[in-house]
């Protein structure tokens, strides 16, 4: 009640903490392989961490991409490497597959103004292409599109990445605490100490799309 | 023999170009390459750890231009080198043969020379062919993987088997930990190459390197390839070159060599190599001469062609493109999170006309950009003074200078700042008002003539107007063509701190105007409120459709261009509270909005305020006729009124005469004074029996 008490249980991260739980975080996932990095920018002491997830799709979700500038294409020449076309089929064989891949982004920054870990994400093509959202949650599972319309997740923006200057969709984390709360204070109560990185990442992660292992959450321990 | 005639396929690399990449290369196009044209070198890496499904790709980042740069744990590097040209001329007559022959060169020399041997990482080179298409953020790009090939192709002698078929745990476990520690004593997560001997006792692997003492004869040749490729029966492309050093280093010399296809993938913390194929194959000479094998390489577009690849990356890349895709985003969240059955696409391609570009304009501009409203028209034909920028948002102080900007024009300017995607017009002109005669020469006649045409061809090109002027009289004209036109007004207007936002009752289509308006009225509200039976009296005026509703004049019960008359609303804008533009100006939009939404439409029956306990008749809620707001009280009332059969602006006897003598009519209208209206309309006649009520009077002489 008293003003300037703070809760033990406070949803607020230091950047400091946010490092050594991204730091017990990555180690974990490094026992595991799954796949997290630390990603420093380049002469600077920012970073960020990341995982990168390709997901095979039908290739007619990600036809569209092509349509834009194939008019313009079709001055392009496809015809100087007919001698070499040849070569490939002739000479030695190539096996033909049929890619459609979606890469899965997602990125765990520090935000000096929230004091909270946000995360951004964002979904490509093998071309580069970004995909809209719409055609992100055409590929999603409507039972996990459902619940991604549903509080406290009415929080997603399109915002640049503070580090990278490119666009991203991104978790808003004004609601942050909203749902972080509980979970810190049932774990204060229970006298246990919880890495704000694993509990966050468990709760906004499978919404939209990233799955945190089960082990990170017994595994990954609290910075002392 | 069957098998002999088998020969072994390779997966292709598939380019993988994370967004980063093409940042960056923009990046370095505008700031360091510019329009030098020379071989860059850059990297990229590929995996041998993906699932099934996947195909064996070659990644290249934003990291791709630190050449000396780290490569991600557990994935090997391969250098290549990028020929960036600066017209798609260039990139078209590029010749793609010579590249090619060129990489294919440096490669044999490095297996003849023996380099090859002490870095294999020559043998995974790449060529990478772009043009980047700064102005409209297309890039096109061919990838090459160049493989020197043997004419004959490689004889398989014993089909792929995964590795599990082959060796015993005891031999993966022991290939598994003596890969590892080749990593470990090669400072790297991944390597690329390796020599491999074993018994069933041992897997024993060694650098490429130790080629020439590692095999204590030529009878059991093996080696193992960091294979990105997930094919159960098939090497990916980086054995390729391995294979032709391997021959070009022993020939014919060699009977068989077993390859293993070295494929390492942990799931959930479990770590696999069983999947890991392996074959034994004979490798013929692949150039008996020491010239350069033929070489193959350049990567198929999507449609499995020859040919280049391109992307358009506009919509991430392009600022505008990016503030539209933004805009949608936010609207598109609203829908989605908290009203599902919203019809955006309504909303967004509806054309509004401004109708004044001041105080009301301005804040309305504002909202129906916020809606993400793309088409907006604003006509006004005043200057902006220094007074307007404080009270009108899209002003500053600079536009008052030299006599001040045109409003209609400086609005225009300021919304494609705002958002460049906005397809704004504007038009510096008078509307001609009753009361305001033109005849004053043949000159202001056929001014006023081409002002009407203007506003008739403005209106028809739009589908809602917006009536947002200082004055009563200026609402007139627009009023009348509107409704004969079949659109729909919305219209604002301010006192001191009162405000009036309103829709014009949209005339029913010409066509069904034959019948009767109670019959009609009966079927589309499927009203049942017996009028006689109402007792509260703003009850008298629940359920009236859309069409039976009146318009801003039609509670007067005088003429506009009556300048004698003691006004509460109009004219008074510049006295008005600052917040009630801001206030009406939302609410006009937003009523709009809330009328777009409902499936009539124009024709929606007005909401009341009784109706705020009811459900609402969209998703976004009530349908009001008029949203009355004091902001002494700051509150707001709901009233429906009726089109008034004596209205000086959209009964039927005004209507007919604009609709058979058009400018003739109009021209009667400016240049006489207010009487002639209200006889024609039997206005005067009226008059004379009831007392004038304030518009402000809420009793039931509203309707009359
Ligand atoms: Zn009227």
């Amino acid at each position: 009640m008293m003003t300037g008490e703070r809760k033990p249980a406070s949803c607020f991260l230091d950047e400091k903490t946010f490092r050594l739980c991204c730091r017990l975080f990555l180690q974990h996932s490094e026992s595991i392989q799954d796949g997290w990095i630390w990603e420093q920018i380049k002469g600077s002491d920012e970073g960020f961490m990341k995982k990168t997830v390709l997901i095979p799709v039908k290739s007619s979700l990600l036809d569209k991409q092509h349509e834009s500038i194939q008019a313009e294409n079709t001055e392009l020449p496809t015809d100087d490497f007919e001698a070499d076309a040849e070569d490939e089929t002739a000479g030695v064989d190539a096996v033909c597959e049929s890619h459609a891949v979606l890469r899965y982004e997602y990125h765990v920054l520090y935000s000096c103004s929230y004091q909270i870990p946000v995360l951004y994400f964002r979904a490509s093509a093998l071309d580069g292409r970004s995909l809209s959202l719409e055609e992100v949650w055409s590929n999603v599972h409507p039972n996990y599109r459902q619940r991604l319309k549903q509080e406290p997740w009415d929080t997603l923006t399109q915002q640049e990445h503070p580090l990278l200057g490119q666009p991203f969709f991104m978790l808003h984390p004004c609601r942050t605490e909203e749902f972080m709360k509980p979970a810190l204070e049932l774990a204060h109560a229970q006298n246990r100490k919880v890495n704000y990185i694993v509990s966050w990442l468990s709760v906004v992660g499978p919404v939209v799309g990233l799955d945190v292992p089960l082990s990170f959450s017994t595994a990954v321990s609290a910075p002392d | 023999m069957a098998e002999s005639s088998l020969k072994l396929q390779f997966a292709p690399f598939c380019s993988a170009l994370e967004a980063g990449f093409w940042h960056q290369l923009t990046q370095k196009k505008l700031n360091e390459y510019r329009l030098d044209e020379s071989p860059k070198n850059i990297k990229g890496y590929y995996y041998n750890g993906d699932a099934v499904g996947l195909p064996a790709r070659l990644t290249l980042e934003f990291s791709a231009f630190d050449a000396d740069g780290p490569t991600p744990a557990r994935c090997c590097p391969a250098s290549g080198t990028l020929y960036n040209t600066n017209t798609l001329e260039a990139f078209k007559s590029t010749d793609k043969k010579a590249l090619l022959d060129k990489a294919a060169n440096e490669i044999w020399s490095a297996i003849q020379s023996g380099a090859a041997l002490e870095d294999s990482s020559i043998l995974n080179k790449f060529i990478l062919l772009t043009f980047a298409d700064l102005k409209k953020y297309h890039f096109y790009y061919w990838f090459c993987f160049p493989a020197l090939c043997f004419v004959e192709g490689i004889q398989l002698l014993r089909a792929p088997l995964s590795l599990e078929q082959h060796f015993s745990d005891k031999q993966i476990s022991s290939l598994q930990s003596a890969y590892d520690n080749l990593c470990a004593s090669s400072g790297t997560t991944a390597v690329p190459h390796f020599l491999l001997k074993y018994s069933e006792e041992s897997v024993e692997v060694a650098p490429l390197k130790e080629l020439n003492s590692f095999f204590p004869d030529l009878k059991r040749v093996a080696v193992g390839v960091y294979d990105p490729c997930t094919l159960p029966q098939h090497p990916g492309w980086p054995l390729r070159n391995l294979l032709v050093l391997l021959a070009k280093k022993w020939a014919s010399q060699l009977d068989v060599v077993e390859v293993l296809c070295f494929r390492d993938r942990t799931l959930q913390g479990v770590r696999s190599v069983q999947h890991s194929i392996i074959f034994q194959l004979r490798l013929s000479d692949p150039a008996p001469s020491a010239v350069c094998p033929k070489s193959v390489g350049w990567e198929k577009n999507t449609k499995g062609a020859m040919g280049p690849r391109s992307v358009n990356l506009s919509e991430c890349m392009d600022p505008k493109r990016l503030a539209e895709s933004s805009v949608d985003l936010n609207l598109k969240l609203m829908r989605w999170r908290l009203v599902p059955a919203l019809d955006l696409e309504k909303v967004v391609s509806t054309r509004c006309l401004l109708l004044g570009a001041g105080t009301l304009g301005c804040n309305v501009a504002r909202t129906l950009m916020g809606w993400g409203v793309r088409h907006i028209t604003f006509v006004d034909n005043a200057k902006i003074s220094y007074s307007n920028p404080v009270r009108q948002p899209l002003y500053e102080f600079e536009d008052c200078l030299s006599g001040g900007k045109s409003k209609a024009l400086a609005a225009v300017d300021r919304l494609k700042k705002i958002f460049p995607g906005v397809n704004a017009e504007g038009f510096n002109m008078s509307i001609p008002m009753p009361g305001h005669p033109v005849n004053f020469s043949d000159l202001t006649v056929a001014q006023a003539q081409q002002d009407v045409e203007q506003l008739k061809k403005l209106i028809s090109e739009h589908d809602v107007v917006f009536l947002l002027m200082d004055t009563r009289e200026s609402r007139w004209l627009p009023t009348v063509i509107a409704a004969s036109q079949r659109k729909l007004i919305v219209n604002a207007a301010l006192g001191f701190d009162t405000f009036v936002v309103m829709r014009h009752g949209l005339k029913k289509p010409r066509e069904s105007e034959e019948s009767s308006p109670m019959s009609a009225s009966s079927s589309s509200s499927s009203s049942n409120t017996p009028a006689a039976t109402v007792t509260a009296g703003s009850s008298l005026f629940s359920n009236i459709p859309g069409h039976r509703l009146g318009c801003y004049f039609c509670n007067d019960v005088v003429a506009p261009g009556d300048s004698t008359r003691d006004r509460t609303l109009d004219q008074q804008c510049t006295v008005s509270r600052p917040g009630l533009a801001m206030i009406a100006g939302a609410l006009a939009v937003e009523l709009m909005v809330s009328v777009l939404q409902h499936p009539e439409g124009g024709y929606a029956v007005a909401s009341s305020s009784d109706d705020r306990m009811n459900e609402p008749p969209t998703s976004l809620g009530l349908v009001p006729h008029q949203i009355r707001g004091f902001l002494s009280r700051f509150d707001n009332v709901l009233p429906a009124s009726l089109a008034f059969d004596k209205c000086t602006a959209c009964s039927p006897i005004v209507l007919e005469n604009y609709e058979r003598e058009g400018f003739q009519f109009l021209a009667k209208v400016f240049n006489s004074s207010h009487s002639f209206l209200e006889d024609l309309t039997g206005l005067t006649l009226l008059h004379q029996e009831t007392q004038a009520a304030e518009i402000w009077d809420m009793s039931d002489d509203e309707s009359i």
